[in-house]
């Protein structure tokens, strides 16, 4: 899954946490999953990678 | 099981969601609708540019679960067991849960149909399984809502709210078996995960940041989610009934 992709589900894992913050007594889990969004987030957001062709070798 | 306010959390969760809203509403910009790509809701209150940007965010998920092997029958039952827990999110007064376990059965119930498509598994068996599990998956999460609101007049608009969304669905099916194809209504499944996922989401939200000011928990966004779901189900199936009966009279010997 490409960076683009992980977006959807950083969101999804964010709400989850915030959910579980927000109406249960599982605040350990809560916290685990909004570190995993995080993580998952930040991820999302680095720039898709390109093809790289150093100078050298290019004709 | 909610027992503490958590303002600070929910405003944290109102930041993220505000963000998400921003990044969403540029994707949206974006997106270009193909004619006769999408089909014709009639005055859906989702449009076509709405399902395409939606479908466009989650072909990824969906082209990971192919790459998997995931079989969307696997989806459809996730879904009912999704819906189920949605269901116990409500009765247990988990309001800001139950929205999201809402709206994520929703996604699981656009992507199975898209699983099947992308697979070449989309056919009659599917599709009967699909409408069977997806009445259950509503029920039980309207179960759940009628367990929140047990003792107050609310409750009978959950009962409207649910009978509404079955007659939405069984008006089609029984349509489409007389030979009559009904695509229209304000108040179509994704609609109504929208409605009731948003509204319980914003509830959850509006309840913890008022309840240092109200002393308790408001959940008047929840009630107010529950009248609008259960005024445009009936509708749509009032008019849906119309527009089949108008066809069928049409049709009809005399």
């Amino acid at each position: 899954m490409t960076g683009r992709g992980l977006r959807p589900v950083a969101f999804l894992v964010a709400m989850l946490g915030f959910g579980l913050r927000l109406d249960t007594r599982w605040q350990g889990t809560a916290m685990a999953l909004l570190a995993v969004a995080a993580v998952v987030g930040a991820l999302s957001l680095r720039p898709a990678p390109r093809a790289f062709v150093s100078p050298d070798e290019r004709r | 099981m909610p027992v503490e306010c958590r303002p600070g959390t929910a405003a944290v969760a109102v930041l993220v969601i505000g963000a998400t809203i921003v990044l969403a509403l540029r994707g949206l910009a974006r997106v270009q609708v193909e004619p006769g790509g999408e089909p014709d809701t009639g005055e859906a209150f989702i449009g076509p540019r709405v399902r395409a940007w939606y479908r466009g965010l989650i072909e990824p998920i969906e082209e990971q679960l192919a790459d998997w092997g995931t079989r969307p029958d696997h989806l459809t039952y996730t879904q009912l067991a999704v819906s189920v827990l949605a269901g116990l999110a409500f009765a247990s007064r988990c309001v800001f849960l139950a929205g999201w376990l809402t709206i994520f059965a929703g996604t699981l119930d656009i992507l199975d149909g898209g699983l099947a498509r992308r697979t070449g598994l989309a056919g009659p068996h599917g599709a009967f399984i699909d409408s069977v599990v997806d009445r259950w998956a509503e029920a039980a999460t309207f179960l759940g809502l009628g367990v929140f609101f047990r003792g107050s007049a609310m409750l009978v608009v959950v009962a409207l709210a649910a009978f509404s969304s079955l007659m939405v669905s069984y008006v089609r099916a029984r349509a489409e078996g007389l030979g009559v194809e009904l695509r229209s209504g304000s108040a179509q499944r994704p609609e109504r995960f929208v409605i009731l996922g948003f509204g319980a989401w914003i509830s959850g939200l509006v309840a913890h940041l008022t309840c240092p000011l109200l002393g308790r928990q408001s959940h008047l966004v929840l009630a107010a989610a529950v009248i609008v779901l259960a005024a445009a189900a009936t509708w749509t199936a009032v008019e849906r009934a119309r527009a089949a009966a108008a066809a069928l009279r049409v049709g009809a010997p005399r």
